[in-house]
């Protein structure tokens, strides 16, 4: 029974081992963390418990991994030696403290961008016009693909390209202008409920609202007030201007279901 | 050969260099780099065991590729006019620098949030994922990032860390031109954060 707890507790220790030398390897930890000589003598104290393929096999891939971490502190060592070095945690602060013109202008100070030409040459435009030639009639390769009758080509209505939503029958700035006018009528003096408003008959058309919605408040048309128990909408008037827009994001996740009791 | 893209990534390897030019391809190249000086351009070499299309070559001979790169700098207004904004280049910068001092490799989760910090999440997001399809950086077969090809021929290293260690806090450079700064101010203005892409 002892012996049976001991063999446990030592696969544990291994596996602990094991994964601690993973994390090393994945770069979350410095290698010189860990205590070569401590996970040695884990590895001895344990290596005559041994008797299963599995067990052993256990052993083989903590002594492999231990020696990936051996390779890692001397790969370090050589590294730190090299002029390139600089800590980690000293570079992630001086990236925090510089701004984004800073770093722009550093890289810029190192950086020589490759050449890159791309040219049709004699032998490609060759190659090009040998595949075409060889190439089968677009009806030949129809045939193949065996699509059914072919449908001549025919005029389409305006109305038709707008039920396919091929066509838009209103300019996209009148549609946004006539949602902010239908928010502004819906809207008292503070503004109306998020969800009552992008609420529609249908999911997609909810779906099409919000976004539109969304587009009012980044061109400035509109803000939208967030606490924690609801968003409010509010329109503006206009002239509207760029910098009048949200600056953050506001991710709204919408599902049916999430729409669905809110806009009751 | 060396101008001229024929696949994936630019320029050419040794062999196929041996292969146009013949034995004494290094002369040519050397002829090649005097003659690109007076053009601003140099002629780069990059061991190709650190690209990601590194094969042993059969004689046993070093295997290398060979670009054409710009031989000085680019100022601010110069790298705004190859479409890159003030924000891809601070996150450049930024990831290049965390994935060096931690020896090459480094988790995507933490390149991500340092590029964050400067230039948002969301923008961070897209940002790794630019650096990734244009071979700033590689994801290696355990996830991690490493540096790409595209940085071992493009950046001087050593030079991006002498300088971030060297620098100094936000607002104590003074006498440091504003043109980056103005350049800045624009790139933030909110109708053109639309598009963070880089160009592959």
């Amino acid at each position: 029974m002892a012996e049976k707890t001991s063999k446990s507790a030592g696969r544990r220790e291994l596996e602990e081992l094991i994964q601690t030398c993973v994390s090393i390897h994945n770069r979350e930890f410095s290698p010189f963390l860990l205590d070569i000589s401590e996970a040695l003598r884990i590895l001895r104290r344990h290596s005559k418990d041994w008797k299963t393929f599995s067990d052993n096999l256990l052993d083989m891939r903590a002594i492999t991994s231990l020696a990936r971490v051996v390779g890692l502190q001397s790969a370090n060592l050589r590294f730190q030696s090299s002029s390139l070095y600089v800590d980690p945690g000293m570079v992630k602060q001086k990236i925090h403290s510089m701004s984004r013109e800073q770093l722009a202008e550093y890289l810029l100070l190192s950086w020589h961008p490759v050449v890159e030409l791309e040219q049709l040459t004699e032998a490609s435009t060759k190659e090009a016009l040998d595949y075409w030639q060889k190439m089968l009639s677009f009806f030949e390769r129809r045939k193949r693909l065996q699509a059914g009758p072919f449908n001549e080509p025919s005029a389409m209505e305006t109305a038709e390209l707008s039920r396919l939503r091929i066509h838009e029958e209103k300019a996209f700035n009148q549609r946004l202008e006539d949602l902010r006018l239908e928010m502004k009528s819906k809207s008292g003096n503070d503004g109306v409920d998020y969800w009552k408003f992008v609420k529609a008959g249908s999911f997609a058309q909810t779906v099409l609202r919000a976004q539109m919605v969304s587009f009012l408040v980044s061109y400035g048309m509109a803000i939208l007030e967030r606490t924690e128990e609801k968003m409010t909408l509010i329109p503006r008037d206009p002239p509207f201007a760029r910098g009048q827009g949200s600056p953050l994001s506001l991710p709204i996740p919408i599902t049916q279901e999430a729409v669905a009791p809110r806009a009751k | 050969m060396l101008f001229f893209k024929r696949g994936r990534i630019p320029g050419a390897r040794s062999w196929e260099l041996k292969t146009g030019l013949g034995k004494e391809y290094l002369k040519v190249l050397a002829q090649l780099d005097e003659e690109l000086k007076d053009l601003d351009l140099e002629v780069k070499k990059v061991e190709a065991q650190n690209l990601s299309d590194y094969k042993p070559s059969l004689d046993g001979e070093e295997e290398m590729r060979y670009f054409v790169r710009l031989k000085g700098t680019l100022t601010p207004k110069e790298a705004r006019m190859t479409g890159w904004r003030i924000d891809n280049l601070a996150a450049l910068a930024a990831c290049m620098s965390l994935i060096v001092s931690k020896q090459g490799k480094s988790e995507r989760k933490e390149l991500e949030q340092i590029i964050g910090e400067k230039v948002g999440r969301w923008r961070a997001l897209t940002l790794t994922d630019a650096f990734l399809r244009s071979g700033y950086l590689e994801e290696d077969e355990e996830g991690l990032m490493k540096i790409g090809w595209r940085t071992r021929a493009e950046l001087d290293l050593e030079s991006l860390m002498m300088l971030i260690a060297e620098s100094k806090p936000k607002g104590t450079i003074v006498d440091e031109p504003s043109e980056v700064s103005e350049k800045a101010d624009e790139v933030e203005s909110p109708a053109e954060t639309v598009e963070a892409e880089l160009e592959d």
